[in-house]
């Protein structure tokens, strides 16, 4: 194409407008205003009454519940996902045949495409009074309570988001060049060590990304802790939503919710590091 | 290793069930089955509560789709062609939109436009012509279409952007050698082999705003969407009637998704 002629430049230009429009007015534009909120006063009938304060700040050990359960229960929920998720992949990308691979694998990520709320849902009727506890009597086990746990809530993360971890670790076992398991094998190389030194290692791509996608979910989670959690164990997008419907204490919500993404960024960002660091150390040992 | 994998599949698939199972229920109690019967879809299928935000939720997710579809093509196209620092700066806005939690989008959302409105609504009613009755911004369908769309435009921008890569270069420069126009390359060489993708992008768009909660609860003002009926019933309790409105939501979204598939497959296979 060619590229650099005049009329193409403002064809470029015009195609980008309304996506440009968009970031602008519905992403940058809101956070900034909500950082500029979290630096605000609460107003009399609630909503903002401006200011610079940082009280809001200040104020943040009152939620310091909220930000603990997320901070425990969501590298929980990634690490318990991961190690349920990475057998599946494993199987999946090396041990099943060919022609099923790919229906298997649509089949584990088309429920993370469904509705989250309504499989959350099942989950209050598997773990409520009379589901799994009611099956418990009959056995002569009584006195269970397992929903509004924190075990309830994990069970619920691990559902919502399996998929989502399965999916690149599959993708980078499958990109595994085959042959050296093989020379792994033929050199004498036990299952065990063949899989701690070669299939771990280059499937370490796939499960950084799955870890990285299922902890910033976790992060700013609603549902799981609403449902399953039943008010005993919420996560800050719970204390979020009190904050901005119920209370209306915007500048308060405002200042948790700042806080939230400057967690989440922070330790992303630590983590991709980590990861990359990792990654290519182990690329120059390959070589 | 199979009976693990087999384990997992139940996992996956024995909650939906029971959720379907139990819509079948012939008893009035959510948890005892009793017989199957389909009253709870023909209860469910005449509350106009039900109808109303099926609707609503539909012209939602039917308008993100097309929207997100139409500006995602239309950057994904622009976007391979632009370098240096614009296309870094988009690139990390298109990340942040499509990894930033709903929750987020939709508290920053509700808070910028209810402050615009405040700011705007007085302005609009001061110059306003006497007598009659100034319009009155207020959240609605435009601001949860506009939130949905954020996302999913960038989800279409990825997608289209993937099939753009895979394809042949060669036919776009034999079509220029041959005297086509921008516009008839584009629409006899690129639109044909990116469409499933562009297909794809706009399914799962819909799939998304369809079953989005967390955004809309913050941004649709006093419409009300289907995952906010299900999510306000649940709080008033388990009955069977939620159960049936779920299957139908889980059974819309999988259809979607199997064309959505389809169509992914069928541009594998170019």
């Amino acid at each position: 194409m060619r590229e650099d002629s005049k009329p193409n430049r403002w064809v470029t230009a015009a195609l980008l407008t309304p996506t440009s429009l968009w970031f602008l007015f519905m992403l940058i534009f809101p956070l900034i205003v909500i950082l500029v909120f979290s630096f605000g006063e609460r107003a009399a009938v609630g909503g903002y009454a401006g200011g610079f304060t940082l009280e809001q700040y200040a104020n943040l050990p009152s939620r310091l519940k909220a930000f603990q359960n997320t901070m425990i229960i969501a590298p929980a929920g990634t690490l318990i996902s991961l190690l349920v998720a990475y057998p599946l992949a494993y199987f999946l990308a090396l041990r099943v045949n060919r022609r099923y691979k790919l229906m298997l694998l649509v089949l584990v990520i088309v429920p993370f495409w469904t509705s989250l709320l309504v499989r959350t849902y099942a989950w209050i009727f598997i773990l409520g009074g009379r589901g799994i506890p009611t099956l418990l009597e009959f056995i002569g086990i009584e006195g269970v309570r397992l929903i509004n746990t924190p075990g309830a809530v994990l069970v619920g993360i691990v559902y919502g988001y399996l998929p989502l971890m399965v999916f690149p670790i599959f993708v980078s076992l499958e990109k595994l060049d085959k042959t050296l398991l093989e020379a792994s094998s033929d050199l004498g190389g036990s299952p065990l060590k063949t899989f701690m030194q070669i299939t771990l290692p280059l499937s370490m791509p796939g499960i950084a990304t799955g870890c990285m996608l299922v902890f910033i979910l976790l992060m700013g989670e609603f549902l799981i802790p609403a449902f399953l959690g039943g008010g005993k164990v919420y996560f800050i997008g719970n204390a979020l939503v009190d904050l901005f419907l119920q209370s209306r204490n915007w500048p308060f919500g405002a200042a948790v919710a700042v806080t939230l993404v400057a967690i989440m960024l922070i330790t992303v960002s630590l983590y991709m590091r980590m990861t990359m660091r990792s990654n290519t150390g182990r690329d120059e040992s390959l070589m | 290793m199979r009976i693990y994998a087999i384990a997992v599949f139940l996992f996956l698939y024995v909650p939906i069930g029971i959720i379907v199972l139990f819509s079948f229920n012939a008893g009035r109690h959510a948890s005892e089955l009793r017989g199957l019967s389909i009253q709870w879809y023909g209860k469910a299928l005449s509350n106009p509560f039900v109808g109303d935000a099926f609707v609503t939720s539909l012209i939602v997710a039917f308008s993100v789709a097309f929207l997100s579809s139409l500006m995602g093509t239309a950057a994904a196209m622009a976007l391979q062609r632009l370098k240096g620092t614009p296309r870094i700066l988009f690139d990390g806005l298109i990340y942040i939109s499509v990894m930033i939690p709903g929750i987020v989008i939709g508290i920053a959302t509700l808070v910028a436009l209810v402050t615009v409105f405040d700011f705007l609504n007085p302005l609009l009613a001061s110059i306003w012509p006497e007598g009659t009755k100034p319009p009155k911004l207020h959240m609605g369908y435009a601001s949860v279409i506009a939130a949905h769309t954020l996302f999913t435009m960038s989800l279409v921008i990825i997608l289209v952007r993937a099939r753009i890569a895979g394809m042949d270069r060669a036919l776009i420069e034999a079509s220029m050698d041959l005297y086509a126009t921008p516009w008839q390359t584009f629409y006899q060489v690129t639109l044909p082999q990116i469409y499933p993708a562009i297909l794809a992008g706009f399914l799962l768009s819909f799939t998304f705003s369809f079953d989005d909660f967390i955004i809309s609860f913050f941004v649709a003002g006093a419409n009300t969407t289907l995952p906010i009926y299900i999510f306000a019933s649940i709080r008033r309790g388990i009955t069977p009637e939620v159960n049936a409105i779920g299957t139908m939501v889980l059974a819309a979204s999988l259809a979607l998704l199997m064309t959505a598939q389809f169509l992914l497959r069928k541009r594998s296979q170019h």
